[in-house]
């Protein structure tokens, strides 16, 4: 299956946001609030770049009683791989930018 | 929660479990995912926003299979549609609607006094909003302080402990440090609030003011004239008018109000329940607390309870607690032996002091302005009443009665230096305006006249004051039948409430309660009793347990001090 670009505005807003603590897990609601993507949006997202082997979940016990698991989120090496570069990417844009 | 986002809510659960429903297979535990980070939103209408999202993107991701066109999906296409239409609808409306909004824990840096660098990693403060008025959340909002201890263990033990400290009017979170030092169940996170009105919670009733209340205040005590009766209410009338000048509402005070606080912090922090620790005047609100929001409560004890009225006068109350420790002192060979009738000494330094009022040189912690304080029989009574609350005085108490009675200055000027300071301390802190707002509001009892039999400690309190600051308000509660366990503590020396009738309370709240009484304690148990500080944590970490008290049992001797040389 070829791969589907990860160059959208919503994805790379995406990367970046898990690219700012790479090890820590992140739940979706905090995600949505964060990147400021909503749910019909990150979801389909989320299950992008999993299938692609870009990011790993996990079931996490809930901190208080009376929650249920939660799922979370991180980038793998791959997905820290292609976040950095998007990152380098953006930075060299804006430098062209501020040289131009 | 009103109906309509009890509306919301229960659609945002249909729609994610609707959503849950059109995946499967392989992208079944997506669903389960979106649909649990529902139980995380704390606000219904993002809820809702959330859940249709959820829809969205379970329908993105089934796409490819109803294109294939089976009468099945085409069901499910059309269920999805309706569904959408009225989540948006919903949606639409909240637009509408005023909801207050959801109480927040606004994060500050904690700028508190004493606290070591390895007591401040484990500090969280900041302040949560509240509305002024319940009933009108237009009316405008006051910022409360709050300080979360976090436990020594981490990860800390679920169901924090929230401290509901005495007063009323009495600051709170400015303590943190000390409170980090004796948590009161050391494996949970402990929670402390400045009541609206004290610390560092706004308001401020009448912040010029205050010194004059307070002066007012100790003047009764000090002369119990009728005229220093009418300098305190012209100055609390002034408070009260600067209070109104300053746009507050004297009726937003009382315990019903300051549980709706401490409910909103709950909410604020996303606390599902705590255990509430209720100390003194605290009692009354945790009381409270349990009989309006018991789901929200997992245990609560009550140390030292301040009933709701009706009450006894202050006066009798006291004279209670004196007498049993004069009747310990007599049983005490030691003191016996030093002082051997101290009931009869103190009476009769009573009538010594209203011929002869004595005068001692105040220890420099005690100078305020002045650096002599006049010993007179109505100061005398309130100064000991006040010293009954405290067991680390109760060695000299004695010596203190016969050092006033022989007229002997130095002696008692040592004595004031020792365990009077704390005392004064501990009234010092206290906001008064405060105080009365609160009482005037919950207490009956202080908007009727004095008896004329009245003592000074009956007048000290806020007779003459009530009627005309506020209207009584709805009074404390006692959550009668209640399921939540209580524990309930008393010493029995209390010159706040007869052990009697903290016993009282604990049996008309019924089976759930439990009622430990402390010899050689006065007011304030856990404070002064590791005995105290021991059951009361067991209780709160397994409150459906049988409680060992067996350590009241060996509670150490008072060593009392022997009388003073002859001067």
């Amino acid at each position: 299956m070829p791969r589907r670009p990860n160059n959208s505005r919503q994805t790379r807003a995406l990367l970046a946001t898990l690219l700012d603590h790479p090890h820590t897990w992140r739940h979706g609601y905090d995600l949505a609030k964060e990147t400021d993507l909503k749910s019909g949006t990150l979801y389909p997202l989320l299950m992008r770049l999993s299938e692609q082997g870009l990011l790993e979940s996990c079931w996490q016990e809930a901190k208080r009683p009376g929650l249920p698991p939660r799922h979370a989120y991180r980038l793998t090496a791959s997905g820290l791989a292609l976040a950095r570069e998007q990152e380098l990417a953006a930075i060299a844009a804006e430098r062209a930018g501020a040289l131009a | 929660m009103s109906a309509v986002s009890g509306v919301y809510r229960r659609f945002a659960v249909k729609l994610a479990q609707h959503a849950s429903w059109l995946l499967s297979g392989a992208q079944s535990p997506w669903a389960a995912a979106m649909r649990r980070e529902l139980e995380y939103i704390d606000d219904d209408s993002a809820a809702l926003r959330w859940a249709l999202g959820c829809v969205a993107a379970s329908y993105r991701a089934r796409l490819a299979d109803w294109l294939r066109f089976d009468a099945r999906a085409w069901r499910r296409v059309a269920t999805s549609a309706v569904m959408l239409l009225i989540g948006l609808t919903l949606l639409e409306n909240a637009g509408g609607q005023t909801q207050p909004p959801r109480p927040r824990f606004d994060e500050t840096v904690c700028d508190l006094p004493s606290v070591s660098p390895e007591v401040r990693p484990r500090l969280r403060c900041g302040t949560v909003s509240v509305p002024r008025d319940y009933e009108n959340p237009s009316a405008g909002r006051f910022k409360l302080a709050v300080v979360i201890i976090k436990s020594e263990q981490q990860p800390s033990w679920p169901e924090p402990v929230v401290y509901i400290n005495g007063g009323p009017g009495a600051p709170l979170t400015a303590y943190a440090a000390y409170q980090a030092r004796t948590p009161y169940a050391p494996l949970r996170d402990l929670i402390l609030v400045d009541q609206r009105g004290t610390g560092r919670s706004e308001p401020s009733i009448c912040p010029d003011q205050e010194r004059r209340l307070r002066d007012a205040t100790f003047a009764i005590a000090a002369t119990n004239t009728d005229e220093e009766m009418a300098r305190r209410q012209a100055a609390y009338l002034a408070c009260r008018d600067q209070a109104i000048g300053r746009g507050l509402d004297l009726k937003d005070f009382g315990t019903r109000v300051t549980v709706e606080d401490f409910e909103s912090v709950r909410q604020a922090l996303r606390v599902e329940r705590w255990n509430v620790y209720g100390e003194s005047y605290g009692t009354a609100v945790a009381t409270t607390l349990v009989a309006l929001h018991p789901n929200s409560v997992r245990s609560v004890v009550l140390d030292s309870i301040y009933p709701p009225d009706p009450v006894l006068p202050r006066s009798l109350i006291v004279s209670d607690a004196r007498e049993a420790f004069f009747a310990h002192c007599a049983r005490d060979k030691l003191c016996l032996t030093s002082f051997p009738d101290l009931a009869e000494t103190y009476r009769d330094t009573l009538v010594r002091l209203d011929q002869n009022p004595l005068t001692v040189t105040l220890p420099p912690q005690m100078r305020h302005g002045e650096d002599r304080i006049t010993i007179t029989k109505s100061l005398f009574e309130v100064g000991l009443s006040n010293l009954l609350y405290d067991p680390n005085a109760y060695p000299a108490l004695p010596r203190i009665i016969q050092s006033v009675h022989d007229g002997d200055a130095q002696g008692l000027a040592q004595e004031l230096g020792t365990v009077l300071a704390s005392q004064a301390a501990a009234a010092e802190a206290i906001n008064r305006a405060t105080q009365a707002a609160v009482e005037c509001r919950d207490r009956p009892h202080f908007h009727g006249p004095l008896t004329v039999a009245a003592s000074v400690l009956d007048r000290a309190q806020l007779y003459g004051v009530c009627d005309r600051w506020s209207e009584g308000g709805p009074p404390p509660l006692v959550p009668v039948g209640t399921r939540v366990p209580v524990l309930v503590l008393a010493g029995q020396f209390d010159p706040v409430t007869r052990p009697a009738a903290s016993r009282h309370v604990a049996e008309l709240i019924g089976g759930s309660a439990r009622f430990v009484e402390f010899p050689l304690i006065g007011h304030n148990v856990r404070h002064f009793s590791a005995c105290g500080t021991r059951i009361a944590a067991d209780f709160i970490d397994h409150p459906a347990q049988t409680l060992d008290t067996s350590c009241t049992d060996r509670v150490a001797p008072i060593h009392f001090q022997p009388r003073h040389d002859t001067p």
